[in-house]
Parts: structure tokens; sequence; C-alpha cells
């Protein structure tokens, strides 16, 4: 029998960023260490707990996540000020947010860091997807140039930027006021990723407009 | 995290597969009420007699089955979400059955009815046997509907399993009265 360990050490490999405030954190991925597309593991330091997706792909010889820095925050300062060598005690991977394939169209809802899942999905080969990636701005679609072309349809919906048109299918307002104004009437399987007030709404405008629609969530905040 | 995802405050929410059902469907009352038999299990334990390191192991691990129990009603029969869930089987009334046996060895036989209540922790296993014996008829309300809908053989473990958990909850609350001392008053109408 496998004991399965409930926590691991990581040491980080490197840093990257992605824009201003978002980075990319990759570590060495310990012995043993598995997970699947779409779960996350817990850092603890001091009284603090947070949680990160991780990126993908799961048989990768790294382990990646994607954060955004909040000045104000409690654990992303220390997270972004993290250097080669440094090293993170966390909680093994755990989580239900993962995809479950079906015969509905499945329609993917990120904003902001929010997209990590779907990257962890697309790196373990989910194709055929809708998806509505919101971010304030063109620069700050993430690992847009690796979902876009596994997605069925890549909707970048941009809140701040009325003029950016980086993909043909831009739409200039929140993925919820696409979700009310321009998708079409249907069933839907929808995966929700993001902050709580985005998900309240999508989830209302899905009962009302997609009735019989399944729909999976993960809240980041 | 906050607890308050305010997502149902329209008055559904979602199931583990997925689907999105009003909050007073069958389904969504069958793990409630599981989960509120979690709850009272969580409150016996709290209330033990002294010395019943093994009653307290036994019921840690009945609230873990429970979470088996209320995850597995949560999910839709045949969903992808179900088979990354622990099945319930025969095997969780199984272990409940050991267990009350053991107990039942320590215990005269009974002749007479005995009204709930003696020992807080005994007088607590008589509400876990009720909340459970709520928690089973709301599971058999939900496999007779799914019967015609839906067939699901693996909720006849979950009735059996409940079923067996009140049968423990009452020899429990016996044995603990016997353990702290306090006589079980029988019922003299
Ligand atoms: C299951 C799960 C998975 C998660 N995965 C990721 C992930 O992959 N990447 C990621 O960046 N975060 C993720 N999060 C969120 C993460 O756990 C932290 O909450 C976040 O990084 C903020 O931590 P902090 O301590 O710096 O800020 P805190 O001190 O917790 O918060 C400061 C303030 O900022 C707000 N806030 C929190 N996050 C954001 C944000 N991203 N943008 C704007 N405002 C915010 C909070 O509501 C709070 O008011 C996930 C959360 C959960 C529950």
């Amino acid at each position: 029998m496998s004991i399965t360990p409930s926590h691991y050490q990581l040491t980080v490999t490197a840093l990257q960023w992605l824009s201003a405030d978002t980075f990319e954190l990759r570590f060495d991925r310990p012995e043993g260490f598995s997970y699947e597309p779409g779960q996350k593991i817990g850092f603890r330091h001091q009284d603090v707990y947070r949680d990160y997706t991780l990126l993908g792909p799961p048989q990768a010889p790294e382990l990646a996540i994607c954060a955004r820095r909040l000045d104000q925050g409690r654990f992303t300062p220390l997270l972004a000020a993290a250097r080669p060598g440094d090293r993170f005690e966390v909680s093994a991977p755990s989580g239900y947010f993962t995809f479950q394939s079906a015969s509905r169209p499945a329609v993917f809802i990120a904003s902001g860091t929010g997209i990590t899942p779907f990257v962890a999905f697309t790196r373990a080969g989910v194709r055929g997807f809708e998806l509505l990636h919101g971010a304030r701005a063109a620069a700050e679609l993430y690992y847009s140039r690796e979902l876009a072309p596994a997605a069925r349809r890549y909707v970048p919906c941009l809140s701040a930027e009325p003029s950016a048109r980086t993909y043909p299918l831009t739409f200039h307002g929140h993925v919820t006021q696409y979700l009310a104004q321009a998708l079409p009437a249907g069933i839907y399987d929808f995966y929700l990723c993001g902050p709580g007030d985005m998900i309240r709404e999508a989830i209302q405008i899905i009962d009302a407009r997609f009735d019989g629609s399944r729909v999976f969530s993960e809240l980041f905040y | 995290m906050s607890i308050y995802t305010r997502t149902g405050d329209q008055g559904k929410t979602s199931l583990f597969s997925g689907e999105r059902l009003y909050k007073d469907n069958i389904r969504v009352r069958a793990y409630g009420e599981v989960d509120e038999l979690n709850a009272v299990v969580g409150l016996l334990a709290a209330v033990l007699p002294a010395g019943c390191d093994e009653t307290a192991r036994q019921l840690a691990r009945i609230q873990s089955d429970l979470f088996h129990v209320g995850g597995w009603l949560a999910a839709v029969p045949g969903s992808e979400a179900r088979q990354r869930l622990t099945a319930i089987t025969p095997e969780f009334s199984g272990r409940i059955e050991t267990w009350i046996d053991a107990m039942q060895n320590h215990l005269p036989e009974l002749k007479v009815f005995i009204l709930p209540g003696g020992h807080p922790g005994a007088a607590q296993a008589h509400v876990a046997r009720t909340v459970g014996r709520r928690a089973e008829r709301a599971v058999i309300a939900l496999v007779r509907q799914e019967e015609t809908a839906q067939a699901d053989p693996s909720l006849s473990a979950v009735v059996m399993f409940l079923n067996r958990l009140s049968d423990y909850f009452f020899v429990l609350a016996r044995y603990l009265n016997k353990k702290a001392g306090v006589p079980d008053t029988s019922w003299n109408s």
C-alpha cells in the first residue's frame, strides 16, 4: 500500500512576470506528486492559507502556478518575491473542479487569474470548448496563445479597453454581459472560475437563459 | 475564502454533478438530512461520557462515512462526478453491525420500552437515531422517485447503512447510560 503525503515541500525554480502584476511561478516536482488537471495546492505561511491552481501539464517535470500580486494582499507580495531555491510548504493537490466529458457543448468562463484551471484542462488535451476569457485589457489575456487554438470559439471579453481587437471574436464588456447578450440559447456544461461576483452573476444568467444546463464553479475570492 | 457565496439566493443550488436544482428538490433534501445527521453525530461525540474512546473512534468513522453518503447523493447516477467519489457499498453497514454486536454483548436483553434520555450522551444518541430515521425516509423517497426515472441500485446500500445506523444509535444510547451509570427509564404506560 502506498501512502500519499498530505504535505509537500516545493522548491522554486523560476519566476516569470506575464504583466506588471501577474506572474508564473515554477517549482521542482517532488517525487510521487500527481494531480488531476484543475486541482489546486494550498500554501501555508504563518496563519495565512491560500490556494493556487496547478497549470499543468500534469506529467511535466516542473509544477507551475500563475498568480496576481495584490499590493495590499497578505500572501501574494511574498509569493511574488520568491527566488529560485526558496521553499514553500503546500498541501497535497485536491479539489473537484475538473473537466467532465459530456455530449453537451462546454463553455468555460474565466475572469482574471481564474483562467488557470482552463490552462490546465487545455494542457491535458481538452479541446472543442468555447472560452469566454475576461480581462481588463488585451495584455492581460494570459495564455491566450495556447488557449485560442484549442478552443472551438475563443472570445476575449475586455472590460476596460474599448478599441483593442487582437482576436476576431473580441467582445467589449464583461464575460457576464457576453453571456446575457451574445451566447446563443441552448443547454451547455458551464465551467466558471474567478471572483465571487462574476460567478454569482453568471449563475443567475444561466438559470434565466440556459435552463437545463449544468454548472461547475470554482470561486477564487 | 468567504463562506457566503450568495450563489443560492434565488433558491437553487448546484449538484456535485453540475445540475441546477431547487433547494426543496427531493435529492437536495436527502443530502441535507444526511448533513443534519452528521452535525448531530458531532454533538454526540462532544458529550460522550468519560472512557468511551472506542465509541469516539466509531463516531469519527461514521461522520466520515456520512460525508461520503452526502457526496454520493449530491451527484446523479451515471455522472462522471460520481466516478470520482467513494461508492457506498454494503461494507458501510457491515461495520455498523459489528459495532452493534459488540455493544450488545455488554447489555441485558430489553423487555420493556425505554424513554429516550438519561446521560446527555445517551439522550443525544436518541436524537441521532431519530434524525437518522428522517434521513432514511428522505433517501427512500428519492429511491421511489428515481425508480421510475433512472434506477440507482447504489442507493439500496445507502438505505441499508442509514437503517443500521439508527439501530446502532439505539443500542449506543443504552450502552452509554450503562457506562455512565445512569439507569434507563422504562415506559410505564
Ligand atoms: C480553489 C482556489 C484556487 C485559486 N487559484 C488561484 C490561482 O490559480 N491564481 C490566483 O492568482 N489566485 C488563485 N486563488 C486566489 C488565491 O488563493 C488568493 O486568494 C489570492 O492570490 C489573494 O491572496 P492575498 O493573500 O495576496 O490577498 P488577500 O489578503 O487574501 O486579499 C486582498 C484583497 O484582494 C481581493 N483579491 C483576491 N484575489 C484577487 C485577484 N486575483 N484580483 C483582484 N482582487 C483580488 C480580496 O477579495 C481581498 O479583498 C484561488 C483561490 C481558491 C479558493
